[in-house]
């Protein structure tokens, strides 16, 4: 009886967390609770309890304000002039799970155990998961923040019955607010890294 | 922790013998000694004058004796756990041997380690050690993942559109709340 309650105190289980329109680095430091063991009461500092965690939809991820084009990935291959940066976006458009899977490497940080914990962390784009793994999985993680609803989301009843707080004039151009030279994306940048 | 070269152990404890009824252990002893070699001196003289005593106090312990020539003096204890243990007793004097022998029949056959803890209980928690289904929803048994209901997280604070939304409605309360006032 006693070797029944040791395997299942000491247990491994899977989770599940749906990552769409959530932040990726508040979704990590989610998941890092979780890879580490910490929201288990048996947690130890040495001894490698964490979870398995599966993410999905990590395809329709949220950066907070201008972080797609700012936040930068950097890289070097330890040869001579084999430094890159590389905005989200663009990463983003290589390899779907990247951002998120180096939100949570960045988060392990300092933790010995951290080949392991991202060995334990599943990524999908979409929503397809193998089903091998979508089996084990017995909890589901909630979601960061709360997805706001867009304008589509809104139905025309809700849109007309909203108060109407003040009249734009007549003339008034909607448009002007686009500067004259803004361009389509990636025609700002040299040909040497536009995408091809 | 990671030498295994001295033997050590948990603390155990066979919680029936003495409770109830005792059971002497020791299910044997020979005592081994020399009938003329000078080291064997001591142990002639226990068996000579505290032997009988010995075994007429404790009648379920089985006594052997073994001469054997030459040899060192010691005593070998034999328990009912099947247990062997040999002591040897050249050098030392007669009450220490009546002592080692009276050591020997208390003895339960385990052997002697190092214990790692010197507490020991059957019941270490009286509210149940927890497992990672304590204090979940029982309905994650039936769900099927990645369910909408666990996931959702729908805690949101005040936005811009509620705030609009507020301040009309307050306005009009207001007024509403100022005539009533006017009435009376």
């Amino acid at each position: 009886h006693n070797r029944v309650i040791q395997w299942s105190t000491l247990a491994r289980s899977w989770w599940i967390y749906d990552a769409n329109n959530q932040c990726a680095f508040r979704s990590a430091y989610r998941l890092m609770i979780y890879l580490q063991g910490k929201h288990k009461p048996v947690y130890g500092n040495g001894a490698d309890i964490g979870d398995h965690v599966v993410v999905i939809n990590t395809q329709h991820i949220a950066l907070r304000s201008n972080f797609w084009r700012t936040f930068k990935h950097h890289h070097h291959t330890r040869y001579a002039g084999g430094y890159s940066r590389t905005s989200a976006w663009r990463v983003h458009e290589m390899d779907p799970t990247r951002i998120l899977e180096r939100a949570v490497h960045n988060r392990l940080a300092g933790i010995e155990f951290r080949r392991e914990l991202m060995a334990r962390l599943h990524l999908f784009p979409e929503a397809e998961v193998p089903e091998n793994i979508l089996s084990n999985v017995t909890g589901q993680i909630q979601q960061v923040q709360a997805i706001p609803k867009k304008l589509q989301d809104y139905t025309q009843e809700e849109i007309d019955k909203f108060p109407r707080l003040f009249e734009l004039p007549a003339d008034y151009d909607t448009e002007s607010y686009k500067r004259e030279n803004r361009l389509e994306p990636d025609k700002h940048t040299s040909m040497k890294y536009r995408l091809k | 922790m990671s030498n295994n070269a001295i033997p050590k152990d948990f603390l155990k404890n066979v919680m029936q013998n003495g409770v109830g009824r005792y059971v002497c252990q020791l299910q044997r002893i020979t005592f081994r000694f020399c009938k003329s070699h000078g080291s064997s001196r001591f142990m002639r003289d226990f068996i000579e004058n505290h032997l009988l005593d010995f075994t007429q106090k404790h009648p379920g312990v089985v006594v052997y004796l073994q001469p054997r020539r030459h040899r060192a003096p010691s005593i070998v204890s034999e328990y009912l756990n099947g247990r062997r243990e040999v002591m040897e007793m050249a050098g030392k004097e007669v009450g220490d041997i009546c002592k080692w022998t009276e050591h020997m029949r208390t003895r339960s056959g385990v052997q002697i380690v190092n214990i790692l803890k010197n507490i020991h209980t059957d019941n270490p928690s009286i509210q149940d050690i927890w497992h990672p289904f304590m204090f979940k929803d029982p309905e994650l048994a039936i769900t099927k993942f990645p369910s909408e209901k666990f996931s959702v997280n729908l805690k949101t604070g005040k936005t811009a559109t509620d705030l609009v939304l507020e301040e009309l409605s307050a306005d009009s309360y207001e007024n509403k709340s100022k005539s009533t006032i006017d009435d009376k």
